[in-house]
């Protein structure tokens, strides 16, 4: 019986992390961004592609703001390359902001540069 | 001085084609979980036995089998978890996340070596087996519960912050 005790106490622990935990912002998917369209236009400050996910910096009013792009293979799909990312080019991204108060982070679902349309989830209204 | 050490590692052929790769990284990714799985999914049951739990089979039994297929775990783990690291060795390296759990890797391994001895030294093998085991047995295995249990939390939670 003590054993059985143990047990319980334990998972109780357990469970408790993970309520705890559970409560963190998701960080991949489209949990953590709102549910409303977010639309922003900037000049690319720096780029860093790659896995699990792209990452670009844009300067907007004398603010950065970080956009994620796709993991390589969305971005290969729609061809949008390091060229086209370069710094100091003007770039409109449709996509989800952040849900988190004041964190300027936006996961893009399309995104324009140069008046070409790099439509990152086609399957997703943007 | 380490950065543009970390700058030098994240910039290797390998590592960045690993970064840009469609397949390979995903099936980094799953090696580490794997090894994550069987490190923790033998460490469980294993200090739980130390612990006083299952007290009817031999601890030898526990402590043979789980020992090795942890530490393959641990080994599968740190080798997939290195070639992760290097994809962003300069952001990892400055994430207070990622210190707090290598340190407690690190203290796990310490632990673990250190509890091998204790086991040894105390002869736990040939201790009655409804033997409540000595205090630093207990101790090193609530230990290792907390730290291993501890390090894929934060390991995890590096994907979110």
């Amino acid at each position: 019986m003590p054993q059985l005790r143990f047990i319980f106490l334990l998972s109780t622990a357990v469970f408790a992390v993970f309520l705890a935990i559970s409560t963190a912002q998701a960080h991949h998917g489209w949990a953590w961004a709102t549910d409303e369209e977010f639309e922003i236009t900037g000049v690319i400050r720096s780029v860093r592609l790659g896995n699990p996910h792209g990452e670009v910096t844009i300067r907007v009013d004398g603010e950065d703001w970080v956009v994620e792009v796709g993991q390589p293979w969305r971005n290969e799909r729609v061809g949008l390359t390091r060229e086209m990312l370069s710094e100091g080019r003007e770039i409109t991204v449709h996509g989800h902001r952040s849900a988190r108060e004041g964190e300027r982070l936006v996961k893009a679902e399309r995104v324009v540069i140069d008046g070409q349309d790099f439509n990152l989830y086609p399957g997703r209204a943007s | 001085m380490i950065e543009p050490a970390l700058s030098l590692i994240q910039e290797l052929a390998l590592v960045s084609a690993l970064r840009n790769s469609t397949f390979m990284y995903p099936l980094v990714n799953a090696g580490h979980i794997l090894g994550v799985a069987m490190l923790v999914g033998g460490i469980v049951p294993l200090d739980l036995r130390l612990l006083g739990l299952w007290r009817r089979y031999p601890v030898t039994m526990f402590v043979d089998v789980l020992r090795i297929t942890s530490a393959m775990g641990l080994v599968l783990a740190i080798v997939c978890g290195l070639l992760l690291f290097a994809t962003a060795a300069v952001d990892y390296a400055g994430s207070p996340l990622f210190q707090a759990k290598i340190a407690l890797v690190v203290l796990g391994v310490s632990n673990a070596l250190v509890l091998g001895k204790v086991l040894r030294r105390r002869d736990v093998e040939n201790l009655p087996m409804m033997a409540r085991l000595p205090f630093s047995v207990r101790v090193g295995a609530a230990l290792s519960l907390f730290v291993w249990i501890g390090a894929l939390i934060l390991g995890r939670l590096l994907g979110y912050f």
